[in-house]
């Protein structure tokens, strides 16, 4: 549930020699991405001689894993995949809550979660037999412990923000002022199952896992309680020796490279039925051979679309697939941030402040031929900033903004943006030149991005790269994170999204991730309403959402590119297989037939 | 000699102080610093600018410098960013594992190229001499990541001989942990010893094509010594001096590690980690490693200086 990823890097990552995808011969395989099921079953009756073995697992990922397992300090989704069967679903470990297909929490996880609009209070109340799986019991302050994690002056976490404030007490603690978190009380006790949360105010989103204001998660306390918090990444009840909550525990570990795991005893839910599991970091170069020689079960951590043709026409396994959690946008550079308010501050003499300009270069290019092309139609055009993966709020009527240069010809031409010779001039009749800054990344990534420019040129917009060339990543995020800048005047990048579709944080008037420096009363008042008193109601959320995302569309400030759909081959011997946010028994329900 | 050494010791510690201070200026001014990489909706910009004052990573450069050196002298090279864990620990993980590797490399590419120089310049011009250089040629000339690529996927992945990814197996214990290890490293070690002997037979051939003809293995000839003890006294002696001189630059080898390989067979070695600390700006670990690298060097070149002098007296320094 709680899934990070190192999105930015993972785009920039392009040490990718040769792939052994390049022998096969058939690279025109496509996929409706509409008829992959997140779940897959095989037929068969269950064949109990493999249950007694290994689930094989490959962790696609092109270098070795850090291996901390406490999911409060860890910052990246290897960590979180390849100790997930410490947890309940693949990329979440130590869970307190089940959640339905929409991530939204509901009771029957380990721990049940009220929350009280009048008090103000979420109260968190755990089973009676969760264990961890050394056999002691999991306690209120279990729960409590992360909160001490995240926020301690010496902490090596990087979760803390200014939304964990919310909880009375937290802001002191902090800061170093209060030695305890005064508004997370345990009524029962540190030993007891329940603990109470008060906040300065509850919202609508913590209904949802993975919100940014009550944390999802509990560290062993008992366990872990000798080591200093700032010496915790680097302990061996961390790193060599952990516990879990989860179906299975941890019997040994390869630092960097593997998890080996046993079912757990003490585990509240179902016995899982597989004796085994191994995982083990497999390089993306050579994923596709390694399943065709048939040496994993299925695999956690992402494949790239390019693998699709090779790994679709495998006989031994049947793809089943999500709503990806990221998506590739586009944005303008609209204004820049006062450094004294921290607030972003539009300015409306900017080269792209023309709302006509920008819808003009997004309808001028052509992303659905390229997508197809290289993603085998596992990515495709989006249409609005709030990915499908939000099934309940993705207002998928919204058409965004498909290939038609005559559309954009005709904007440029109202907006005054007029051709002189070869190119198009500013309204004021002053040469126009557009920087698009796009970072280094796979060939057909670069490929992508300059069949984009000459769409450009096409209808006379002076488009380059910025700097003349595709930016290293570090340098890309260093100048646009900058509170003013004039390198880039459009830029392409991704973000990857949790599990709770709250948009403030990229797209707030506060939010130092809005990089193009867009704000207006009317964003402000719509990203507010998500939120509100009156978004406690499902109807009113998923209207506000909806009129967030159109008025977004129209202004173009930030508009999406593709969206992604997640695919995993799964063994065609296994058995309930299913991916789903609503099924928290992924691991116990797993098995093999024959 | 032992003067010599002494000497050659002395001038290093300027040598390092002055790479240490490239090293840390050169790794603080590239764009970008290690919390970037981690940037995501829900990590908050507050708290990595708390973690970057923590770190002291916005203090000046001398500063920084000054600190490092000071820990560095108590042992403690700072904890990586990335991994979360101290850089000590990592490189000892990560170099035991690229040491087993290279060392199983080195001596298989040795045991290949040795024989396979001499008897290459014993029988020049003929067809065994050929029939070794086009050998030599071909490994030269493919791509070393292709014969991986390749390797693997017909070795590993074809007929399954070999384990594919990682240096052990997560379940091996005892004496299992020892043949899980080497089961995992000879493949790519012997990819690695075949495709890399050019160097050494090519070198080893001419030398002994040049001993051959020189004047002390005609006398020997003519003194009625035969010709297999004339090779194993006179003309192998003779011919691994330019081999020799290598030797030391190997030690430096047995630890940098092999991106390509690393990644190709997914084993965690020491290649792979200063990539990585490169691309997510892992300051300490670059700075460790580039240090370590550098001693290795300086110290790889006295030996090979050293091994030279025992060789051959010649070049003995008074």
């Amino acid at each position: 549930m709680n899934k990070y990823r190192k999105w930015a890097v993972m785009v920039a990552m392009t040490v990718v020699p040769l792939t052994l995808a390049a022998c096969s011969n058939d690279q025109n395989a496509t996929v409706n991405p509409n008829k992959l099921k997140p779940s897959y079953s095989a037929q068969g009756s269950s064949d109990s001689k493999a249950n007694q073995g290994t689930l094989k697992l490959a962790e696609v990922n092109n270098s070795p894993f850090a291996g901390i397992s406490s999911p409060t300090l860890s910052t990246n989704a290897e960590d979180s995949d390849v100790f997930s069967p410490g947890g309940e679903q693949p990329g979440s470990v130590n869970s307190l809550f089940k959640t339905d297909s929409d991530y939204k929490i509901i009771d029957g996880g380990m721990a049940n979660q009220r929350i009280d609009r009048n008090r103000q209070t979420v109260t968190i109340t755990l089973r009676k037999n969760a264990k961890w799986s050394n056999g002691s019991p999991v306690t209120a302050k279990d729960i409590e412990y992360p909160y001490e994690i995240i926020a301690n002056p010496n902490t090596k976490s990087q979760q803390y923000s200014s939304d964990f404030e919310n909880i009375k007490g937290m802001a002191d603690y902090h800061a170093g002022t209060a030695k305890t978190i005064s508004g997370i009380e345990m009524p029962e006790g540190e030993n007891g199952k329940k603990v109470v949360i008060h906040v300065d105010r509850v919202t609508p989103s913590m209904q949802y896992a993975g919100n940014s204001f009550i944390w999802g998660s509990v560290e062993p306390y008992a366990y872990i309680k000798d080591v200093p918090i700032d010496k915790l990444t680097s302990a061996p009840q961390i790193r060599k020796k952990p516990i879990f909550t989860g179906p299975y525990k941890l019997d040994s570990m390869v630092q960097g490279e593997s998890t080996s795991w046993s079912p757990n005893k003490y585990y509240y839910g179902k016995q899982a039925k597989i004796k085994h599991i191994n995982i083990q970091v497999v390089s993306s170069n050579n994923i596709a051979a390694a399943l065709k020689a048939k040496k994993y079960d299925f695999t956690l951590g992402g494949l790239g679309a390019n693998n699709y043709p090779d790994v679709a026409k495998l006989k031994d396994y049947k793809i089943t697939g999500n709503p990806g959690n990221s998506y590739n946008y586009f944005g303008f550079n609209l204004g820049h941030m006062d450094p004294k308010t921290n607030q972003q501050v539009t300015d409306p003499n900017m080269k792209m402040s023309n709302k006509k300009l920008r819808q003009a270069m997004m309808y001028a290019i052509d992303v659905n031929t390229p997508a197809k092309k290289f993603g085998h139609g596992l990515t495709a055009r989006g249409n609005t900033l709030i990915p499908p993966i939000f099934k309940d709020v993705h207002d998928k009527n919204i058409k965004g903004y498909s290939f038609d240069q005559k559309k954009a010809e005709k904007l440029l031409d109202e907006a005054g943006y007029k051709k002189k010779g070869k190119w198009r001039t500013q309204p004021n009749g002053k040469p126009l030149e557009i920087n698009f800054g796009v970072m280094q990344s796979s060939k057909t990534v670069e490929a992508t991005m300059d069949s984009y420019v000459q769409n450009w040129r096409k209808i006379g917009l002076n488009v380059k790269y910025a700097g003349g060339k595709p930016m290293e990543m570090n340098s890309f995020y260093e100048a646009l994170q900058a509170p003013k800048q004039d390198e880039m005047d459009i830029y392409a990048a991704s973000w990857s999204v949790g599990s709770e579709p709250t948009p403030t944080q990229l797209y707030g008037a506060d939010a130092a991730y809005n990089m193009g420096h867009f704000s207006t009363p009317e964003n402000t008042k719509l990203l507010n309403s998500l939120n509100n008193e009156q978004s406690w109601n499902k109807n009113y959320r998923k209207q506000q959402y909806s009129k967030w995302q159109r008025y977004m569309n129209d202004q173009a400030a930030y508009v999406p590119e593709t969206y992604r759909t997640d695919w995993v081959p799964v063994n065609s011997k296994l058995k309930n297989y299913n991916s789903d946010a609503a099924n928290n028994q992924f691991w116990s329900n797993l098995e093999f037939t024959k | 000699m032992w003067k010599t050494i002494l000497r050659r010791f002395l001038i290093m510690i300027p040598e390092l102080i002055i790479l240490s201070m490239l090293v840390f200026l050169l790794a603080k001014a590239m764009p970008g610093d290690p919390f970037l990489g981690s940037i995501n909706p829900k990590s908050s910009p507050q708290q990595i600018h708390h973690l970057m004052q923590a770190n002291g990573l916005y203090d000046p450069w001398y500063q920084q410098y000054w600190n490092w050196v000071v820990h560095l002298f108590h042992g403690d090279l700072g904890m990586s960013y990335e991994y979360k864990e101290p850089v000590v620990g990592l490189i000892q993980q990560r170099g035991l594992n690229t040491l087993w590797l290279a060392l199983f490399t080195m001596i298989m590419t040795y045991m290949i190229a040795l024989p396979l120089g001499v008897y290459a310049g014993k029988h020049e011009g003929k067809w065994q001499d050929n029939l070794v250089r086009v050998y030599t040629y071909v490994t030269m000339a493919i791509p070393f990541f292709v014969v991986l690529v390749l390797g693997i996927w017909i070795f590993g992945y074809l007929f399954n001989l070999f384990p594919t990814a990682g240096s052990i197996s997560p379940t091996a214990t005892g004496f299992g942990t020892v043949i899980s290890r080497l089961t995992h490293i000879i493949l790519p070690g012997l990819l690695g010893a075949l495709f890399g002997t050019v160097n050494i037979v090519q070198y080893l051939r001419s030398e002994v094509i040049d001993a051959k003809h020189s004047a002390y293995v005609k006398t020997a000839k003519s003194k009625g010594i035969p010709m297999k003890d004339i090779y194993r006294h006179h003309i192998f002696r003779n011919s691994l001096l330019p081999i020799a001189a290598f030797s030391g630059y190997s030690i430096t080898g047995l630890l940098a590690g092999s991106i390509f390989t690393e990644m190709v067979f997914s084993y965690p070695g020491m290649g792979l980690l200063f990539l990585n600390a490169v691309n997510y700006r892992d300051y300490t670990v670059i700075t460790a490693l580039v240090l370590l690298y550098g001693f290795l060097n300086l110290l790889g070149t006295l030996i090979s200086d050293v091994v030279l002098a025992v060789i051959d007296p010649r070049i003995r320094v008074e």
